[in-house]
């Protein structure tokens, strides 16, 4: 049996983009064919679930018998992947529930693969929000991500400060998100899809869709310079299990060959 | 979608004055006196621009911003266009092909049965030859050099290497006489109905060299498209 992974993604402020940032990793584990489970802790109505709503599940992550859903069930459920969008003020509280329950003993254990992607604010609460945090972590896997796609700017962070809280955690690793041009971003908000689903034209569930050409192709950039970043950092050699079905992504080949014509130099 | 595979000529430079509308201008009517479908794209700044020239089948188009790039590249892949023919100005050249690869543009038009040929003129400008060698990187796109011999300052022949088979290694657009020239600026000039736009008493022997000039020329357009498999 292959090792259950759980990936938080959180931060302690709102609106950093913790959500978009859980829809590219579950676009990426589908594209690894990880198959993958996702729970949504913006309860009672979740912004993760209304573009996955496939393997997303809404509850409260403070409520212990939905702690018990996800938690009880890492070992049982065929998912390798279970993926949870901590809401925004939650990651430290989460945190230390997990400990109390003993989930962070387990992940050192080795029992569990447990990663944490800290989405991270502009102003240099970020920065104490990363000391707080890396004092539950263990031997998780630590992943800083500074995410643009709000077109936010990194102002408070000079470099002096900066590497002295890295240092504190020098295990931790830095992920960047690219800004998506705003009018794509909004497209495939009001679309409702994952942005796999987009890119390929496709609506929830596999209809053809008709959205711009030169938007999907703006999000197909972003994404795969995403994916870039998660390869980049090793992120499915931490998953390890690969059990889903192979599945065609995104699209058909081009089975045509270029006509030859000449080239003279100049 | 076609099953015919349907042109899509990009004429471009990243100089000013080197002949894109020119060309485009050819192009475009190559299509029209043979009476087959042409959709033309102004992407200039600065008149005399195609739209001048050729209003009834060209579109202006600005790709500044995204909602100008949806309006231009969506409507380019639409099914029911023709060929293509895009007037590129030297100050969208840098936007045009970051777009492009961004958004996997030749890729799409390739896949819905649209071949992508660049025409670029050449220029001693070193910023041309910068720039030719960045678009030989465009595997997507066949590249081909124009040399456009009206402009005094283009690059002669015989700088290519010798090149035996019968491939095109460029596109030639030859010298034409200064009241040519001239003639063949103005607005109100059409290659494709010469005798009715060129002025009565025009001296045989230039008729001549006009007709011969637009012959050379078409008959280039001619081997190019059956090259791409569009003829």
């Amino acid at each position: 049996m292959t090792k259950p992974a759980v990936v938080l993604i959180g931060g302690d402020k709102g609106g950093v983009g913790k959500t978009t940032v859980a829809r590219t990793l579950l676009d990426y584990f589908a594209h690894q064919q990880l198959r993958v489970r996702a729970f949504d802790t913006e309860a009672p109505r979740g912004t993760l679930k209304r573009f996955h709503p496939d393997v997303t599940d809404v509850l409260d992550i403070n409520h212990v018998p939905d702690q018990m859903r996800i938690f009880d069930t890492v070992n049982s459920t065929d998912a390798a992947v279970t993926l949870i969008d901590v809401r925004a003020g939650l990651l430290s509280p989460t945190l230390r529930a997990l400990r109390n329950i003993g989930f962070i003993e387990a992940a050192k254990k080795g029992e569990i693969t447990f990663v944490l992607f800290h989405i991270l604010g502009p102003s240099i609460a970020s920065l104490d929000e990363i000391v707080d945090t890396a004092a539950y972590l263990g031997d998780a896997k630590y992943f800083l991500v500074k995410n643009f796609i709000n077109n936010t700017y990194f102002f408070e962070w000079d470099e002096a400060t900066t590497a002295a809280y890295f240092k504190r955690i020098p295990d931790a690793v830095e992920i960047t998100i690219p800004k998506l041009a705003e009018m794509a971003a909004e497209q495939v908000d009001l679309a409702s899809v994952p942005f796999a689903n987009f890119m390929a034209n496709k609506k929830q569930g596999g209809a053809s869709a008709s959205y711009s050409f030169v938007l999907r192709g703006y999000v197909r950039h972003w994404l795969e310079t995403i994916w870039a970043e998660y390869d980049r950092v090793g992120l499915t050699d931490t998953m390890e299990a690969r059990t889903m079905e192979a599945r065609e992504f995104p699209g058909p080949p081009i089975g045509r060959p270029r006509p030859i014509i000449k080239i003279a130099e100049t | 979608m076609t099953d015919k595979t349907t042109p899509l000529y990009v004429v471009c430079s990243p100089c000013r004055g080197v002949g894109k509308t020119l060309v485009s201008r050819l192009l475009a009517e190559f299509y029209v006196v043979n009476d087959r479908p042409v959709a033309a794209f102004d992407l200039a700044d600065e008149g005399p621009q195609l739209t001048d020239y050729l209003p009834g089948i060209t579109t202006v188009a600005d790709i500044a911003d995204t909602r100008g790039q949806m309006t231009f590249f969506d409507r380019l892949i639409a099914n029911d266009v023709g060929a293509r023919i895009i007037d590129l100005s030297h100050r969208v050249f840098k936007n045009f092909f970051t777009v492009v690869q961004e958004i996997r543009f030749f890729e799409e038009a390739r896949r819905r049965s649209i071949e992508p040929l660049v025409l670029f003129i050449i220029d001693p400008d070193p910023k041309s030859a910068k720039a030719y060698g960045v678009l030989r990187q465009f595997s997507q796109a066949s590249l081909l050099p124009v040399r456009n011999q009206i402009k005094t300052d283009a690059i002669p022949h015989g700088v290519a290497r010798p090149n035996a088979n019968i491939v095109p290694t460029s596109l030639d657009i030859p010298l034409l006489t200064f009241p040519l020239r001239a003639l063949v600026d103005r607005q109100s000039f059409s290659f494709s109905r010469p005798r009715g736009t060129s002025p009565a008493d025009l001296p045989v022997l230039l008729k001549d060299e006009l007709s011969g000039w637009v012959e050379r020329v078409f008959f280039q357009f001619h081997t190019l498209e059956l090259l791409l498999g569009c003829a």
